[in-house]
């Protein structure tokens, strides 16, 4: 498959201080790629890399199969939409979308054609005479969005663009993104630090610590098989619970897990290397536990109800959260003590250092 | 009954809030303007009454060759100090925007410094620096123009150098005002500038420019109503000298007034130049906010 961005052994140095240590990052032509993280991670850091607005320390950065580590930001055919926007405060909508073919002096009737496109595809039409702080949140951004679709870019840098968005609007532009996305087939890059977002929209998910691309892949992928207790906690929502444990025993594809807290044991799919005695970290999605009466004793603190799904916060016996997913629950349980328990296949073991034991 | 109370207490308190400003503005500044305009009447001396001459004092002024000489003048140094210094106050925001660290407010400070300084000291700095016979700048202006020259007493240079020295004290406030104005402008628009393919100098014109044109109309009113007050710089460098070639309106209300004991004559002249400044500023403030507009 032809590549749209990829980074080869990319690096970059403030001073004394790395943020991006040696990542190397393929991204299809056409797709939607997500870096996620929390905040610090460089995710921002890469995109401005990739944009150019930053200089690169260290590797190769090719788009299109062209080496642009050392060109201008306008010359790498790369389009960046801000999380303020960005627009021109003195220009008229129309003038911040015809901005950037104004500069490349193209012809009045093709920035006509291109601008009155973008603003039929982003419903600006009737917007197109007035200046940005005439505009609403969701407005503005969809001209910031306009003004990169005019130059037809072969990628689109988003970075962190619904933030500063209410949670209604953050909905409704996700999905316009995602509309945007199958009508004009550009590879998209874009940068949150919500998950959701990121599993909303993604093709594929870059999860970024400190620096490093922690796994790549699909959202559910991630969702499922997280290569380390990183990715498992910070993709989905509620996150995983996690519980510590030692290894108690095992055999025939299984092993035992006895929990540090409530010295409960459970029983995972036997996968790799481990041996008795050794500490671990149980992972367990919140609906994959299940309330059992011989389950790890806990009491339910607090009940959110949602109607279809509700949420049970319960305490163990040190008074650490644990978070189960019930579907249809109408009996209150608040004050409660409960037994939670949950399928082998459904439990990840990671090891001391976080990583994945399969 | 408690509403009505309510406002006349509410009224009673905005009244006290605005009573002070009020009370000064009356009393030192419309009071004596009212005196000023009564006094350009008649033809009193500094201290005491005149006798009511109508526009005798104006009719004389039209016919006063020093009067038209010091409007000229006036209006020769708005050329000499007002677009250049803005350009200049501009030029070096630009360069100190441009520093980072420690760098910035220790070079902002150099420029600045002169600001903060009185005007004797600023004026005799320079008498020192330009002196005939033992200025540091006689020898370069020696080099250049063949000469040494005293500068202040040369019908040439007098106003020139007084608007140079205008200049280099006063400078450093616009260059704070054109500081802040550039620090308003986000980050973000002039990378957005730079990946919508602008060279440094579109960004300039297309993005700093328009985003700077409120300073730079502040700036430039604020200049236009300072220098037509110009008194304190030519009173210490050059009396007006020579041949009134360094002689401005102000300078003449003062010689009027002070040395030849004609207050109302000196009154009038005060009138024409508080006129002058406020129609001028009025008129180029209205102008510049339609350029913004454009």
């Amino acid at each position: 498959m032809a590549m749209g961005v990829s980074l080869k052994n990319v690096k970059k140095s403030f001073g004394a201080v790395d943020v991006i240590h040696d990542v190397s990052i393929e991204i299809p032509k056409g797709d939607f790629a997500v870096f996620v993280g929390p905040s610090g991670c460089g995710k921002s850091t890469l995109l401005r890399m990739i944009a150019g607005l930053e200089e690169t320390s260290g590797g190769r950065i090719e788009i299109d199969g062209k080496d642009v580590t050392d060109e201008e930001p306008a010359d790498r055919g790369v389009a960046m939409v801000f999380q303020n926007y960005a627009l021109y405060p003195h220009l008229t909508v129309y003038d911040n979308m015809a901005f950037s073919l104004r500069l490349a002096k193209a012809k009045k009737e093709e920035i006509r054609e291109k601008v009155a496109e973008a603003a039929r595809i982003l419903q600006l039409t009737e917007h197109l005479a007035k200046r940005p702080a005439k505009l609403s949140g969701g407005q503005r951004q969809r001209v910031a969005i306009g003004r990169a679709i005019v130059r037809q870019p072969s990628v689109f840098l988003f970075d962190e663009p619904l933030s500063n968005l209410d949670a209604e609007l953050r909905v409704q532009m996700r999905l316009e993104l995602a509309r945007l996305h199958r009508q004009i087939g550009a590879t998209m890059i874009y940068v949150t630090h919500d998950q959701v977002e990121a599993m909303t929209l993604a093709d594929d998910i870059f999860v970024l610590k400190d620096g490093w691309v922690q796994q790549a892949g699909s959202p559910l992928k991630l969702y499922d098989d997280p290569d380390n207790r990183f990715v498992g906690g910070f993709i989905g929502s509620p996150a995983m619970n996690f519980f510590a444990g030692e290894v108690s025993g095992g055999g025939g594809g299984r092993m035992e897990v006895r929990t540090e807290v409530g010295g409960k044991v459970f029983t995972a799919a036997r996968r790799g290397e481990v041996s008795s005695g050794q500490k671990v970290t149980l992972g367990i999605r919140p609906e994959h536990l299940k309330l059992s009466e011989e389950g790890l004793r806990a009491k339910v603190d607090m009940v959110e109800q949602l109607g279809g799904v509700s949420y049970l916060h319960v305490k163990l016996e040190d008074g650490s959260n644990v978070v189960v997913e019930r579907h249809g629950l109408r009996e209150a349980l608040e004050g409660q003590t409960v037994g939670l328990a949950a399928d082998p296949d459904d439990i990840l073991v990671f090891d001391q250092e976080g990583r994945r034991l399969r | 009954m408690a509403r009505p109370n309510k406002t006349l207490r509410r009224n009673l308190i905005a009244l006290s809030l605005v009573a002070p400003f009020t009370l000064t503005f009356l009393l030192v500044f419309a009071w004596p303007t009212f005196k000023v305009i009564q006094l350009s009447l008649t033809d009193a001396p500094l201290i005491g009454d005149g006798t009511w001459v109508g526009l005798q004092n104006y009719r004389e002024l039209l016919d006063d060759r020093i009067f038209w000489v010091a409007l000229k003048n006036n209006g020769y140094f708005l050329v000499l100090t007002i677009v250049p210094t803005t350009v200049l106050a501009l030029l070096i925001a630009l360069a100190v925007n441009r520093l980072r660290g420690w760098m910035q407010p220790f070079i902002l400070a150099i420029f600045f410094l002169p600001y903060i300084l009185p005007v004797s000291v600023v004026t005799l700095v320079w008498q020192w620096m330009l002196d005939f016979q033992f200025g540091v700048l006689q020898p370069m202006i020696e080099a250049i123009f063949g000469k040494r020259t005293a500068v202040f007493r040369d019908p040439t240079w007098v106003m020139p150098v007084i608007a140079l020295v205008t200049i280099w004290w006063t400078n450093g406030f616009n260059v704070l005002l054109f500081l802040a104005g550039l620090r308003n402008i986000p980050t973000e628009l002039y990378e957005a500038a730079a990946l919508d393919g602008a060279t440094p100098r579109q960004r300039f014109w297309r993005v700093t420019w328009p985003l700077l044109w409120p300073v730079t109309a502040l700036v430039l009113t604020l200049q236009l109503i300072l220098q037509l007050k110009l008194f304190d710089q030519v009173y210490l460098l050059s009396q007006g000298g020579p041949f009134n070639t360094s002689q401005v309106l102000l300078l003449l209300v003062y010689n009027e007034a002070f040395q030849q004991n004609n207050g109302g004559y000196a009154s009038a002249i005060a009138m024409v130049l508080f006129v002058i400044i406020l129609v001028v500023s009025v008129m180029q403030f209205q102008l510049l906010r339609i350029g913004r507009h454009r």
